[in-house]
Order: structure tokens, then C-alpha cells, then sequence
């Protein structure tokens, strides 16, 4: 019982600052790559 | 029978039977025995783009890379996934709920189905009577045994799921307050989405393929054809991921050393795929001539939509994977990906895999994006792309989840442990650099399903990276033999398992009491509702209208066989 | 496990997860914001239906296929895919520089793709269907036009040529 609620208190201090590091560097990466194939798009010209 | 009696009457600690081992192994063995062939003809569509062609040598047996390429599709991407994941979710059903499978024979006529099924469909292909890829466009016509067996392959897993629903329903009765234990859940889901999902290819095979291979009709709609396909086609995606997902998210953080961090937000993520995997295959059909600009932008709309369970799916892992990494010392804004157990095969898989994945999700959200699809679409950025879905998100996760589940089946220590986890690390770099290569020679403008070796419009500025093709294609051939050869021995090795290091089966807490998940989270009704008003929205017009006007002359079978 | 607490049984969601659903929501709503407006108010528009034909028996510009001048630089291509020589007719095609050419691509028989090099036009061929795209054609080259989709043995052979000639 009182192991359970220690972890309760951790799980209260816990935030997960590496998560969000990773996940700017992957939204970075989404903007990125998918930006530069936006980018080949426009450059190859109109279809209509 | 006997045994599902004693697995009821102690139900907090159902022991799980040999008769249950046995039943899960065989569906390993066959997905494993799928995935040794298959594999044997990646390297060879790989090394063709290098300018080394070995199919002529296997001239009198496999007729040609096309051959090979529909054999490399059909058993890695249809029959070694789908084996492997009717027999794991056969575990987290009967683990989950803690009870043996309601009704056992079920199951078992579920599995002989599909196996019946897989041989039917194998000797036409071998035969190369089949030669139409795995996407069998009409009017590609193969030989009705090849319809036929991959009718009951989706049949058969169809019997399966319904095995793991009455499953559920039993626990249900016996468990009427306890919200539905996570990864019991998780298969349910999945198997409830497949349902939908297939009747796409089940009504294409039913209602024109199989008639037109026996001779009943004259012919097919081909862009009809190609709506049932995509019907299917995309879920089929998320039927390979989606166990993946269960394990990512109800096991792994138990290997790391903790705890499911959102319970509510795993369930949330899986409802979201039963909701929004099938209304939106139009954005595999961006190209395609009959199908007004409109709709496609509707379902393009849509895939952007489905793809925010997956950035939940990302932060939910990756926060649990940091709580367990920091717990067993982990430091630092980067530090702790460190003190993950990287030294233990399965876990070093998943991990691996879920990186790949996350370019895989690049990729994909580049594809659903309508008119950006025009870049790459039929160009090598494709096959590119799945290989990060389905060949590295769920095949490494499944060759990650094999590492502990072949020890569990046998009783028999892992094979070379630290051979595991060089082969997750073999497959993790051979497949960067050939699933890189093919992104690039896709925006290069590198037609897809053409042995490039051979084309004569080859430019100079593709030379390179069909390069680099070859080596990740030699690189993942190896880890494959690799993987193979562990599993196989594992299986056959003499050693046993004494009787306190029996293999327990990861099952990870979640930090927070499923019985405090919100109520709407575990009730099936308005999820089942809202899925087939969406699909019935998305789709309904456009089948209509097609069906309205389809036009069975339009495609009929070519006099002479084109290959 | 206890009962559950009717008054516990909200959603919880952690608030920098709750940070991260917004981050992806916004993403994926300036990604839609730019596809649209590059669909709907620049041009770069995907393939809708345009006809029906029958394969068996194509008539009209399809009897004779390949290019037609409307007006001067304003052109039309028609081309047609074949399983049986694995080639697309016509198979070489010549114009002049800032033309604006509208190209209709059928089947006589299975599925082909459609793709012209450096440009955006992209399309599926399909028996019965006519699929159509435009592209103005402003440097001077060679534009080689290959099959997409597997056809056959010879599929991989399968490609043609549009050369953009100075005036």
C-alpha cells in the first residue's frame, strides 16, 4: 500500500520533458521532409 | 473441453494450457515459414535494381521477377502478418482474460481455413499462373484457385476474430464491471476494424474476380475493382500495425521496467482506429481517372485525420518508455533513451521498429497529401514507404515480440541472445539505407514494380542509389536469415527452460487504474455505430455510383497473357 | 480493484500530452491549408472523370492517337497503353517550347501508368477510362513518359518520349 502510493506521487512530479524533446525534433522532421516534397510539387508546374 | 473448465474455475490465474501453446506455435510456424520464402526474393527485386540479376538462373523454376515480386508481396506482407497476428492476439485473448478461448474448435477451424486457404493460393503462384502482384488489378487475370485461396485466408481469419469475440463476451458475463483488460482489448479492435475493412476484397473477389476467372461474366470494372481493393487496402495497413501498437503499448513499457503511462489514451487511440482505418482509401486512388477530384480531397482530409491516434500512439509510448528509463537511472533531455534495456533483443527491436515507424508517418502523411501525391505516386517512394510500415514498424515489432513468445511456446531458452540483438540492428540499418534509396529514386521519378536493372530510361543521376538498393536489400536478407535461424534454434534446441525461469509474458500496469478509464472507453455500441455511419458517408456515394455505372466490358482478360 | 468512482471517471490526459495533441492538430491543419490552396486556387489539381470509352473498340481522336494543336501553343495528346507490344502509341512526340499541352491517356487492354518526367502529370491508366492532365512545357528537353504500373513482362521497356524543341 504504501509502495503504491509513493509511485502516485511520483507519477505526479514525472513530466515527460524528454518525450517533448523527441517530438519537436520529429514534428521538425515532418515539417521538413514533407515541406521539401511540397516544395518539388510546386516547382514541377501546374496540371490544369 | 477439460481444459477450458479448469481454466474457469480459477480464473485470476488461468494457467495456459500445451493445447494453447501449440495452437499460438502453429500459427508462428506458419508466418515464420512464410516470411523464410518470401525474404528469399526481396535480395533478388533488390539486387535486379544493382545491376546483379539472378533471376535468370532460376529460370526453370521462377519465371521472372515479376514471379518474385508477387511471392515477396503475398507472403510477407499478407501471409507472415497475418498468421503471426491471428496467433498473437490468440495470447493477449486468452492472457488478457485470463481464460482459455470460449470456443477452441472455432478458432481451430479459423486457422485450418487460412492454412487451406494459403495452399490453395500458393500453387498458382508457384506455377506462375498467378503473376498479378499482390493487388491483383484486373484485367491482370490469374488462375480462380488464387481468388479462392485468398478468400479463405480472410475468411479464416474472419472465424478467428470471431473465436476472440466470443471470447470476450463470456469473460464479459463472467466480468460485468472490470473494464476489458488492455491488450484482450487491443486484439478486439483490431479484429472488429478487419471485419470492415475486408468486405471490400471479399465483394472484388465475390462479385467479379472469382465469376470472371471461372468464365461466369464476360469481364470487370477495373476502377471498381480498384475502389473495393483500396476499401481494403488501406485497413489492411492497420491490421499489420495495430498489433504492433498492442505491444508497444501493453508490453513494452513492462520490458523497459514500467508502467503503461495513459491507459485511457491507449483505448482512446484504438477506438480512433476502428473509427477513421477504412472511410478513407480514395488517397490510394489520387491518380486514378474515375474518381472525381472531390472525393478524393474528402478522403485525403480524412487519412490526415487518422493520423493524430498515431501521434497519440507516439507520445503515450515514448512517455512510458522515459517514466521506465528514468526509473532505472536515466538522466539528461536525451541521456535516457540510454538506460533503455537495449541489451534485450525484443526490447531493442521495438524500439528500433517504432523509430523507423516515425519515417514511415512522414512518408505517409506525404502520400495522403492529395495533390503532393502526384511527386511520388507508382514511383519507388512507395514500396520505400511500406517498408517502413509494414516491413519495419510491425515486422521488426513481431520479430521483437517472436524473441520472448518462441521461448514461451517452447520452453526453451532464446537461441544467442546477443545474436537477437544484432540482428534487430542488422534489419534497423539495412533497412534505412534501402528504404532511403527508394524515397530518393521515387522523387527522382523511379517507377515502382519495374526491375530497374533492365529499363532502358534509366538516368545516371538513379545509378547510385539503386546502389545502395542492393546493399540494404543484402543487409536485410542476412538479418532475416539471422532471425530465421534463431527462431528455428530456439525451437529445435535440446536445452529446457528449468522450472522457476519459466517466460513470463510482458503484460505492463498501467500508471493509472483501468477501473478510473472513463466508462464511453470500454462500450463498444457507439463506436460500431459512428464506424459504419463514417464508412457508409465516405464510401456511399461513390460505390453507388460506380455500381450504377459499372461496365463489366471494360475489362476483360487479354487474349494473350502478359507475362 | 476497487469500485469505480463515478466522480474519478473523466477523461485525464496529461497536460503536455494535451500540449502535444494541439501541436498535431495545428500540423496537420497548415498542412491541409497548404494542399488546398495548391489544389483549388493554383492548379496543381489531381485527375476527376473525364470519359468513358471502350477499349475494345476506341474511336474518335483515339483511331488516330497522338498530338493535336487547337490553337497556336495550345495543344492536345492523346495516348493509348498496350499490353500487347508493351508500348504506348505514340511513342515519340515533339513541340515546340511554352506549349500547353492537355494529355488524355487510355488502355486498349490491362493497366498502365502515366508518368511524365519533371513534371506533375501522374495518372493511373485504366481500360474504359480516360484520365487527363495539362502541363506547359517552358524549357527545352527531353521529357521521356514511362509505365507505372506493372503491365506484363515487358512493362519495364515500356516508355516513350516527349522532346520540347526550341522555337
Amino acid at each position: 500500500m504504501a509502495d503504491e502510493q509513493e509511485t502516485e506521487a511520483e507519477a505526479e512530479e514525472f513530466h515527460p520533458r524528454g518525450t517533448v524533446a523527441i517530438l519537436v525534433m520529429f514534428v521538425l522532421a515532418i515539417i521538413i521532409l514533407w515541406g521539401s516534397v511540397y516544395v518539388i510539387l510546386l516547382s514541377r508546374g501546374v496540371t490544369v | 473441453m477439460a481444459t477450458r473448465e479448469e481454466g474457469r474455475g480459477m480464473l485470476a490465474t488461468y494457467d495456459v494450457t500445451k493445447t494453447d501453446k501449440r495452437f499460438i506455435g502453429a500459427h508462428i510456424l506458419v508466418a515464420v515459414i512464410a516470411l523464410s520464402i518470401g525474404s528469399l526474393f526481396g535480395p533478388l527485386q533488390a539486387f535486379q535494381f544493382s545491376g546483379v540479376d539472378l533471376y535468370p538462373y532460376l529460370q526453370p523454376v521462377f519465371k521472372s521477377y515479376y514471379q518474385g515480386l508477387t511471392i515477396h508481396g503475398v507472403l510477407n506482407a499478407l501471409v507472415w502478418t497475418t498468421f503471426f497476428i491471428t496467433g498473437f492476439f490468440t495470447l493477449t485473448t486468452i492472457l488478457g482474460f485470463k481464460r482459455g478461448l470460449r470456443y477452441p474448435k472455432l478458432n481451430r477451424v479459423g486457422f485450418w481455413t487460412m492454412v487451406a486457404g494459403l495452399v490453395m493460393a500458393a500453387i498458382p503462384i508457384l506455377l506462375d499462373e498467378a503473376t498479378v502482384l499482390y493487388t491483383f488489378y484486373p484485367p491482370l487475370q490469374a488462375n480462380w484457385a488464387f481468388y479462392t485461396g485468398l478468400t479463405l485466408v480472410v475468411v479464416g481469419s474472419w472465424i478467428e476474430g470471431y473465436g476472440f469475440f466470443f471470447t470476450y463476451r463470456a469473460w464479459r458475463k463472467e466480468n460485468p464491471d472490470t473494464r476489458t483488460p488492455f491488450i484482450a482489448f487491443g486484439g478486439l479492435v483490431t479484429m472488429a476494424m478487419w471485419q470492415f475493412a475486408t468486405l471490400g476484397i471479399a465483394v472484388e473477389i465475390l462479385t467479379m474476380l472469382l465469376p470472371w476467372s471461372l468464365g461466369l461474366i464476360e469481364g470487370t470494372d477495373p476502377q471498381l475493382a480498384r475502389t473495393y481493393f483500396w476499401f481494403t487496402g488501406h485497413p489492411l495497413v492497420y491490421f499489420w500495425l495495430l498489433p504492433a501498437y498492442v505491444s508497444w503499448y501493453g508490453m513494452l513499457p513492462k520490458q523497459a521496467g514500467g508502467k503503461l503511462f495513459s491507459d485511457s489514451l491507449a483505448r482512446l487511440a484504438m477506438w480512433l482506429f476502428l473509427l477513421l482505418s477504412v472511410p478513407l482509401g480514395f488517397h490510394h486512388q489520387f491518380v486514378d481517372p474515375g474518381i472525381p477530384a472531390g472525393w478524393k480531397y474528402i478522403h485525403a482530409v480524412l487519412t490526415y485525420s487518422v493520423f493524430l491516434p498515431s501521434m497519440l500512439t507516439a507520445f503515450t509510448v515514448i512517455a512510458s518508455l522515459e517514466r521506465a528509463a528514468r526509473k532505472r537511472g536515466g538522466r539528461g533531455l536525451f541521456g535516457w533513451v540510454r538506460a533503455l534495456p537495449w541489451s534485450n533483443g525484443s526490447v531493442a527491436a521495438q524500439l528500433l521498429a517504432g523509430i523507423l515507424f516515425m519515417f514511415g508517418g512522414i512518408g505517409g502523411l506525404t502520400n495522403a497529401s492529395y495533390n503532393v501525391n502526384l511527386v511520388i505516386h507508382n514511383t519507388t517512394w512507395v514500396p520505400g514507404h511500406f517498408h517502413l510500415t509494414v516491413a519495419s514498424a510491425a515486422t521488426l515489432s513481431f520479430m521483437g515480440i517472436s524473441y520472448w513468445l518462441v521461448p514461451w511456446i517452447t520452453g526453451k531458452p532464446l537461441w544467442k541472445p546477443r545474436l537477437a540483438v544484432i540482428q534487430t540492428w542488422t534489419w534497423f540499418i539495412g533497412m534505412l539505407i534501402f528504404s532511403n534509396a527508394m524515397h530518393v529514386l521515387g522523387l527522382l521519378g523511379a517507377p515502382r514494380r519495374t526491375p530497374l536493372g533492365v529499363a532502358p530510361y534509366v538516368s545516371e543521376e538513379w545509378s547510385g542509389h539503386l546502389l545502395r538498393v542492393g546493399l540494404g536489400g543484402a543487409i536485410l536478407f542476412v538479418s532475416a536469415v539471422m532471425f530465421v535461424w534463431i527462431v528455428a534454434r530456439t525451437t529445435w534446441g535440446k536445452e529446457r527452460l528449468g522450472a522457476n525461469e519459466e517466460i513470463e509474458v510482458p503484460i505492463a500496469e498501467s500508471e493509472q487504474d483501468p477501473q478510473l478509464t472513463p466508462l464511453w472507453l470500454d462500450r463498444w455500441v457507439p463506436w460500431i455505430v459512428g464506424t459504419v455511419l463514417l464508412i457508409l458517408v465516405a464510401y456511399g456515394p461513390q460505390l453507388i455510383d460506380q455500381i450504377a455505372n459499372i461496365d463489366l466490358g471494360s475489362g476483360q482478360a487479354p487474349s494473350i497473357r502478359p507475362w | 480493484m476497487s469500485a469505480p468512482n463515478d466522480a474519478k471517471r473523466t477523461l485525464h490526459i496529461d497536460p503536455y500530452e494535451k500540449n502535444w495533441m494541439r501541436i498535431s492538430i495545428i500540423l496537420v491543419i497548415v498542412f491541409a491549408a497548404a494542399v488546398t490552396v495548391a489544389g483549388f486556387a493554383l492548379g496543381f489539381q489531381v485527375p476527376s472523370p473525364e470519359e468513358r470509352v471502350d477499349p475494345n473498340n476506341l474511336t474518335g481522336p483515339w483511331e488516330n492517337p497522338g498530338l493535336r494543336e487547337l490553337s497556336p501553343g495550345v495543344y492536345e495528346l492523346y495516348v493509348i497503353g498496350n499490353a500487347t507490344t508493351w508500348q504506348f502509341e505514340p511513342r515519340d512526340v515533339e513541340i515546340p517550347v511554352d506549349s500547353t499541352v492537355t494529355i488524355y491517356v487510355t488502355s486498349r487492354d490491362i493497366q498502365h501508368g502515366f508518368k511524365l518526367q519533371d513534371t506533375n502529370i501522374n495518372m493511373q491508366i485504366l481500360p474504359g477510362q480516360v484520365s487527363k492532365l495539362t502541363h506547359v512545357f517552358e524549357e527545352a528537353g527531353e521529357y521521356p513518359y514511362i509505365c507505372t504500373e506493372y503491365c506484363g513482362v515487358g512493362h519495364a521497356a515500356m516508355f516513350g518520349n516527349l522532346t520540347v524543341v526550341e522555337k
